[in-house]
């Protein structure tokens, strides 16, 4: 694994945040993207991308619907077990 | 005589609740209520979510004597609310839309990115740049874009931010095949998102 390309650290990206390749694998990845401006703009990239998303799609249950809920869990936490 | 209190970890009042105990269910409800409704819009919609989640309470409730504790509750809670947002997905059978595929990243002959360092950044600091409402509104229906199993394991992993070994629990699924999944998903949003910045006036 001497010579990795952007494609092959790009298939390899998610186990290498994950921490689950070896040191050597890490190791040759480490070299390619040090030296890989391309690299490095796309691995900032990847990484925003979960929280860019997770920040737009935070949604709040609305006041009405949780006291709908609310009513529902009571009418069948109200009802007897049947065993 | 045990009462069901705020301080109870949630399998110990799941064991109430599947006892009999209606406020062990209520407290236990409550606790994912706004969890189990962000990932109903997050797997569904704004409009299916209270539905999700009702089926979700109702499922958890008939099937309260199943969970044993083998599993933390919130994975086990979590593996039922995908299922029925599965289901529910499956019963509005959504008209297929484009596809993401064209937005995973592309490589030339020697399997360097084709993308220069500016283009493939564009994305950058992009909620400062959109509005908050647009922005939603386009990760929703990347998000809906996803193929199904990848959405259910990036919602899960990256939106949820379960665990990868407690998502692999909730779906069913080696971990391994989690990190691909995701990953793929991964590759699509954020080629969706940097096309979208590339838009941007
Ligand atoms: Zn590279």
């Amino acid at each position: 694994m001497s010579d990795v390309t952007c494609a092959r650290g790009v298939e390899l990206l998610m186990d290498y945040l994950e921490g689950v390749l070896s040191a050597g694998v890490m190791e040759s990845i480490d070299r390619h993207v040090g030296g890989c401006p391309r690299c490095l703009a796309f691995i900032a990239s990847y990484r925003e991308t979960p929280a860019l998303l997770r920040d737009a799609t935070a949604e709040e249950i609305p006041g009405d619907t949780k006291r709908r809920l609310d009513g529902f869990v009571r009418s069948l936490s109200e009802r007897p077990r049947e065993s | 005589m045990v009462v069901p209190g705020a301080d109870q970890s949630d399998e110990a009042l799941a064991a109430l609740a599947a006892s009999g105990d209606g406020r062990a269910f209520e407290l236990l409800m409550e606790r994912y209520q706004s969890r189990i409704y962000r990932l109903a819009c997050r797997m569904t919609s704004e409009t299916e979510a209270p539905d999700v989640l009702q089926d979700t309470f109702l499922q958890v409730y008939r099937h309260l004597e199943q969970f044993r504790g083998a599993s933390r509750f919130g994975t086990w809670l979590y593996r039922i609310a995908t299922n029925v947002c599965l289901m529910r997905r499956r019963a509005a059978s959504r008209r297929p839309g484009e596809s993401l595929e064209s937005f995973l990243p592309r490589f030339d002959e020697s399997g360097r990115h084709e993308d220069t360092p500016e283009t493939l950044s564009r994305m950058s600091h992009l909620d400062e740049r959109i509005d908050r409402e647009r922005l939603a509104e386009r990760a929703h229906v990347a998000l809906d874009l996803l193929p199904e199993s990848y959405r259910e394991a990036f919602v899960l992993r990256d939106l949820e931010e379960l665990p990868t070994a407690e998502v692999a629990e909730a779906l069913g699924l080696e971990p391994a095949a989690v990190r691909q999944r995701v990953h793929r998903a991964r590759l699509m949003l954020r080629g969706y998102l940097n096309d979208l910045a590339g838009r941007l006036p």
